[in-house]
């Protein structure tokens, strides 16, 4: 492969036809990290490339609303009320309040459509570290948080980052942070005196921010320090569910975002890992800092990234690199993620790419449409198949159930029959019914394909699509060899 | 939450493993093999209530089921796990209580990986406990599954089956072979076992019941598998583990419950006369802590229970050293203490179905040559 699509594949999406290919490579990708570019996408699958619906992308207050809204009419559903029990009605509800699956097609268009490839690996990766899934509600926005909370914040700090992801609503729903409340707060004080009455602390958020956000298992915290970090984040959060007024009176604000309730938190000061917290709503503020800086985190974070982008099996020196990056600009992302593709680009090392990546990559390569329009995301299509369930048979979707570790990004954990068979299987879907615009030969010629890849699409034959599905599933297109 | 929601929230899924492949002349195993790995941390103060003991009603009485089944004059079961009560009632379930792998960190991602792994600490293995008694039992394998489960990996070729929906797509053995040859050793074995594939195969059902039956099936076969695995997720209730309405089956942790009942009876159904040879038993990373949080949730902890079924077991029993659930009698003062190491229930259960001598399996699989033998407490 030259070195354009080399490193287009590691860090990248791949360039789409018709796009001139940069000669500096690397002065490339670097500028790519400031890219301008809206969300693109398709209306319909004969449709031109165009920005999404503005209507689309609401805002958190519009989402929690829609939320709210979903709730009122699934209680009318269960009393058979207004009609809701209908089926029509249930569809209604679903496709019009719930957002899901239209930021799942959106977070599919933009890697397929977009300009700014490589701030969308860049964000599919800060996306997985920082993994937030269905429970509470929080699945309205899953895909929010990817934008905002992620995306937004790449040219900024990472502790920035990390305190932007961690107060908003959608981790704090996922790992139950909602739901707590300091033992000596006013809420859990008064409530210890009334019947039935529940209230106190849940630490499920503060033992992840440790162990999988920041400074891992290695740095050896103890149970106490995650008692004291559940406590800094005790009074942060709502139910996305809760009504305006209950919002303003515990919180102050209908803002989801900035929403601390003071009346749940812990007084006084704590202590994680030795450092002291201060009181308040700044405390978390404080301790996001301290663990942003930390050592662990550094080389935990480091290494995770040069695993991801740089090489199968990682080098120290790589890794340190990164780390001395990540130090010298006192955690900045930009230089961290130049530092990342430094590493990328220098590393002649094989990365083998996530099947999410891959399917996104071969879809640009050869101008495929095998994503729906915005405008039929419910619709039947007897060609096309439905978003979720894509990524699904893929085995990897930022919207199913999932576990707070997310995706591992090593070969090993995608390697097997079934995973393979997906490959072959989606190769063919996009040759029969994506009508590709691109050939296997024009591909080939575009990205300098190796000698095996060639002989390989030789050896099948003539027929255009069992050439097009070889070419896919070669060693080189999956990540497996660049030579 | 209509059915099709529920299941995909319970987030189940199948694998099956050690088919032997055809021509092969070895002896078969004595018998057959599940495990039933529970994701999160089951709470096994709720599955299998110690209501003999005073400290579990001053400690837990908002979270503990009104409408428990009793087993004996200390224990009871939860009212979600009517089939497992009705096999106890047959002499073909047993109760292991306050157990667990020697793991004492209480992070998911560590304990899972430990359990699954069986080896002295997190990370440590590549391989799985189960994967590993398939290669001692010499049982070339197969499983069934999209990705592969760290317990059943081993260092034989355990291949995996898992069908696809993918719509409008084919596969061509012969493209798939030329495709095979162009990759590098790993891949290409891998492709060319997709090559050897039966596409044909009758799609399996995802949903769990429907897959323990398929399971239950397929092992009940001349030369089916002999161990599958089934994963039954969200156990990880730190908040709101009971419901508001009273009913204790309409509780959080209790419906993951309820799919782990099902998933047996599956087993019970799918595997017909061949239950009289099989072993089912549940895995979980750590249970929880003794105290309600305060969310009405309980936060990750140590000791749990595991539960036994299957034709193999002829006297049904609660088998538990108990530690007690008084604050000096928990382990740190929050939980539950294990007072039973569950690698010697899993090399138990590997012994009564794969045939193999138990100290073999305490140092070639669990790498412990003094791990206790407990087959005798469930076996006989």
């Amino acid at each position: 492969m030259n070195e354009q699509f080399r490193v287009a594949q590691k860090i990248g999406l791949m360039f789409r036809p018709g796009t001139a290919l940069p000669k500096d490579i690397k002065k490339w990708a670097i500028s790519q990290l400031h890219a301008d570019s809206p969300a693109l996408g398709i209306s319909r699958k004969t449709g031109k490339v165009e920005p999404w619906p503005l209507s689309m992308q609401p805002d958190l207050e519009e989402r929690a609303r829609l939320f709210r809204l979903y709730r009122e009419n699934k209680k009318k559903e269960e009393e058979r009320k207004d009609g809701q029990e209908l089926e029509s009605a249930k569809r209604a509800n679903r496709e019009d309040n719930r957002m899901e699956k239209k930021d799942e097609m959106k977070f599919a268009h933009r890697n397929v459509y977009g300009k700014d490839q490589i701030r969308m690996r860049l964000m599919s990766f800060w996306a997985n570290h920082f993994t937030i899934s269905n429970s509470n509600g929080a699945w309205q926005v899953v895909g929010h948080a990817m934008e905002e909370a992620i995306l937004a914040n790449l040219n900024g700090s990472f502790s920035n980052m990390l305190y932007k992801v961690t107060t908003h609503p959608g981790m704090l729903a996922y790992l139950d942070n909602i739901w707590s409340a300091g033992e000596g707060s006013k809420h859990n004080i008064s409530c210890k005196q009334k019947v039935d009455c529940h209230s106190g602390l849940n630490d499920n958020l503060g033992r992840e921010l440790l162990e999988l956000h920041t400074i891992s298992q290695k740095a050896g915290y103890s149970e106490n320090d995650i008692r004291q970090t559940a406590k800094t984040l005790a009074g942060w959060g709502a139910y996305l569910g809760d009504s305006v007024e209950k919002l303003k009176k515990t919180g102050g604000t209908t803002d989801h975002w900035n929403m601390y309730k003071t009346r749940y938190a812990e007084p006084g000061k704590k202590k994680v890992l030795g450092k002291e917290i201060g009181t308040g709503k700044d405390g978390l503020r404080q301790l996001t800092d301290y663990l942003a800086s930390n050592e662990y985190t550094i080389m935990h974070l480091s290494e995770k990234l040069c695993q991801h982008f740089v090489s199968e099996n990682p080098q120290k020196k790589d890794i340190d690199y990164i780390a001395n990056s990540w130090r010298r600009g006192k955690g900045d992302l930009d230089q961290i993620h130049s530092a990342v593709i430094d590493r990328a680009i220098n590393s002649k090392d094989d990365k083998f790419q996530w099947p999410m990546t891959w399917l996104f990559q071969v879809l640009r390569l050869s101008d495929a449409t095998f994503f729906k329009g915005w405008q039929n995301i419910y619709n039947y299509d007897n060609d096309l198949m439905d978003v979720e369930d894509i990524f699904e048979e893929l085995g990897q979707s930022f919207w199913s159930n999932r576990q707070p570790d997310g995706f591992l990004s090593k070969k090993e954990e995608w390697s097997s029959v079934e995973m393979f068979e997906r490959r072959i299987r989606f190769a063919d879907a996009i040759y029969k019914v994506g009508k590709p615009k691109t050939s296997p030969e024009e591909i080939m010629d575009r990205i300098g394909a190796n000698m095996t890849t060639r002989n390989l699409v030789e050896s099948v034959g003539d027929n255009r699509g069992r050439r097009f599905v070889a070419l896919m599933c070669s060693p080189e297109l999956m990540g497996l060899k660049s030579v | 939450m209509s059915r099709r929601d529920f299941l995909k929230f319970s987030g189940a899924s199948l694998f099956l493993a050690g088919v032997p492949i055809s021509g092969y002349t070895k002896d078969k195993p004595p018998g057959n093999i599940s495990v039933i790995l529970l994701e999160g941390g089951m709470d096994g103060l709720t599955a299998v209530p110690p209501y003999g003991d005073p400290n579990l009603i001053t400690m837990r009485q908002k979270i503990t089921p009104k409408g428990f089944t009793i087993i004996n004059s200390f224990f009871g079961l939860h009212p979600s796990l009517p089939n497992f009560s009705r096999l106890m009632a047959k002499n073909n379930a047993s109760v292991v209580h306050a157990t667990s792998f020697p793991y004492v960190r209480r992070s998911h991602f560590e304990g899972q990986n430990l359990i699954q792994g069986g080896g002295l600490s997190p990370f440590s293995e590549k391989t799985g406990w189960l994967g590993r008694s398939l290669d001692l039992a010499q049982v070339p394998g197969k499983a069934f599954s999209l990705d592969m489960p760290l317990i059943l990996r081993g260092n034989k070729d355990i291949d995996n089956f898992y069908p696809a929906s993918i719509k409008n797509s084919t596969l061509k053995s012969d493209l798939i072979n030329l495709i095979s040859m162009s990759h590098s050793k790993d891949e290409a074995e891998i492709f060319s076992k997709l090559s050897k594939k039966n596409t044909k195969a009758s799609l399996v059902p995802r949903h769990p019941v429907r897959l323990a039956e398929y399971a239950g099936k397929e092992m009940s076969k001349e030369n089916g598998p002999v161990a599958s695995v089934i994963r039954v997720g969200t156990f990880d209730t730190h908040a709101n583990q009971v419901s508001d309405d009273g009913n204790d089956r309409n509780d959080n942790h209790a419906k993951q419950l309820e799919v782990l009942d099902d998933v047996i009876a599956g087993y019970r159904e799918g595997l017909g006369d061949a239950w009289d040879r099989s072993i089912i038993l549940t895995l979980t990373e750590f249970g929880r802590t003794v105290a309600v949080n305060g969310t009405m949730g309980t936060d990750h902890g140590y000791g749990s229970v595991g539960l036994l079924a299957g034709g193999t077991i002829s006297k049904s029993r609660v088998i538990t050293q108990w530690p007690g659930l008084s604050k000096k009698e928990q382990f740190d003062g929050r939980d539950l203490m294990a007072t039973l190491d569950y690698r010697s229930v899993c090399a138990a259960c590997i012994e009564r179905s794969l045939g193999l001598e138990h100290d073999r399996i305490a140092s070639e699989i669990f790498f412990t040559p003094k791990l206790p033998r407990v087959y005798d407490y469930i076996f006989s």
